[in-house]
């Protein structure tokens, strides 16, 4: 198989926007392919993301139509959904299309608006990725799913309220830092705990907000990525599954699916979880980024509560995790969410991440989950 | 039974809670026990299903209040969701009825009771 590489970055300001989803992605795109020094006439398939738009814009062929704005109507495109997952899953796609020797360039991404529409309404839309018939009725939500998760992980591992604001105060602190985050204030510990329960335990600032914006990566053969200064390798890029539903999961206190996609992603990269320097992670809610620490293998399994309250993924602590805000800061615009989190990773290997920077850099994970924790994409990226 | 004959649908699951009864499958192969509807089993890959009744009786595993709901269950809220290990072995997600919301804990017993909605049948857990 063939080398692969990010050779260039794009990402809207995360936020409200006035603009359909496409335009958004149109944005990105265009900084991606400036970033990456390439016309649009050099891309040879689309790989896309999007995940409501059937239910907010009432719109489909999303792929094609985010193509056409962009101005490559005629290259190959796919529309990815995983739910949350989806510019990663499509990202891994795009990365199996270039090491196969198929194309020189292709380009990933995606994009997603939902402040157009009231939160109840788009509650229920992101309701949709829980199942119709068992889960949707009851009146589950996806705060509710992370609820049941840190329900579990507070009776098993003593994980506490407190613990858990620890992470949404170390993500606003980053997202402070980031120019493109939707929320750049710092909050505090009591700010956290005081906030009003959405789905106990979690309350509104365990939640990560609902976001307008797109993200786009342009990855390139090894051929083309030597004839540029600041190519990041793809390492490795792997997929996961698990039980759809929350009745079928073992132990809600696990994610099985981020354990089995990053010990394939470390198999595929020949490396650990102590080789890492920085990690970018899916965060939809403060319990989230908790499991997925112990799950990444970056701590022992119960652990991950301490580790926040610890500092230890702090910017400046023994792993940085989510410089950029992660999804509680930065925003969650569901279907760019993946290719934001690596447009964050390969920016900061680049040393290019300014005053959140995590000092010589040299590995950079992204995790993305989707779904009720049905759905997990982990990757890895290197310089030389 | 024919191959492509499954041994419990959704419908028929639903339609028998709806009647108070819950039904899960026992592979014939290797035991597991699971919630239908399922082709193989998940364990063993195998296709050799009996339908087994549940007792409807368990403890709570996890839950949650969900106080910021979807649109169509917004004059609901705040209610309790939760995920019930059955005595079986298996577990299933429903709503918390006939309970206060400040007494509710992991390890709680609980016993199935179903909820009919404009004709739709969901599953609900009250007092043991």
């Amino acid at each position: 198989m063939r080398r692969v590489a990010v050779i260039g970055v794009g990402v809207t300001k995360f936020g409200k926007h006035d603009r359909t989803s496409a335009e958004l992605f149109a944005e990105a795109a265009r900084d991606a392919l400036a970033d990456a020094e390439l016309p649009p006439s050099a891309v040879q398939a689309l790989y896309y993301g999007n995940v409501v738009g059937g239910e907010t814009e009432k719109q489909l062929h999303t792929g094609p139509q985010a193509a056409s704005v962009l101005g490559i109507p005629t290259v190959p495109t796919t529309r990815f959904e995983t739910a949350c997952a989806s510019s990663h899953a499509a990202f891994r796609h795009a990365v199996m299309e270039l090491a196969a020797g198929v194309s020189e360039v292709v380009l990933v991404g995606g994009a997603e608006r939902v402040l157009n529409v009231p939160t109840a309404e788009a509650t229920e839309y992101f309701a949709y990725a829980s199942d119709a018939v068992w889960e949707q009725p009851v009146g589950l939500t996806f705060p509710g799913v992370f609820a049941l998760i840190a329900r579990a992980h507070m009776a098993k591992h003593g994980t506490t309220e407190e613990q858990m604001a620890h992470v949404a105060v170390k993500n606003h602190r980053h997202g402070a830092l980031n120019p493109k985050a939707q929320f750049q204030k710092e909050i505090t510990l009591e700010q956290v705990l005081r906030s009003a329960y959405v789905a106990d335990p979690l309350k509104l600032y365990d939640c990560c907000p609902f976001t307008d914006g797109g993200a786009a990566v342009v990855l390139a053969s090894e051929e083309i990525a030597r004839q540029r200064r600041r190519g990041i390798w793809v390492l490795g890029s792997a997929a996961a599954s698990d039980s759809m539903l929350m009745h079928d999961k073992r132990d809600l206190a696990r994610v099985p699916a981020t354990e089995r996609a990053a010990a394939a992603a470390y198999r595929q990269a020949g490396l650990g979880p102590e080789d890492v320097d920085v990690v970018e992670l899916h965060d939809c809610f403060t319990i989230a980024e908790i499991v997925a620490t112990e799950g990444l293998g970056l701590f022992e399994p119960g652990t991950g509560g301490l580790a926040a309250e610890k500092g230890w993924t702090s910017l400046g602590g023994k792993i940085p995790v989510n410089t950029s805000g992660g999804l509680k800061a930065k925003g969650h615009p569901i279907g760019a969410t993946g290719a934001a989190q690596i447009v964050e990773v390969v920016t900061q290997l680049r040393g290019e991440a300014g005053p959140r920077q995590v000092e010589g850099a040299r590995i950079g994970l992204t995790h993305t989950l989707g779904g009720n924790t049905a759905t997990v994409l982990v990757s890895l990226f290197g310089r030389d | 039974m024919a191959a492509t004959e499954p041994v419990i649908t959704l419908k028929n699951f639903f339609e028998r809670a709806r009647e108070g009864a819950l039904t899960a499958v026992r592979c014939g192969k290797c035991s597991a026990l699971a919630i239908p509807p399922k082709e193989f089993c998940e364990s063993c890959h195998q296709r050799a299903w009996e339908p087994v009744a549940l007792s409807g009786q368990g403890t709570i595993a996890s839950y949650t209040i969900i106080r910021v709901a979807p649109a169509r269950h917004a004059a609901e809220a705040p209610y309790a969701v939760a995920v019930v290990q059955l005595k079986e072995g298996v577990s299933l997600l429903g709503r918390i009825v006939d309970l206060p919301l400040d007494k509710l804990q992991v390890g709680l017993p609980v016993k199935f009771r179903p909820l009919v909605v404009n004709s739709q049948t969901a599953l609900g857990f009250g007092p043991a």
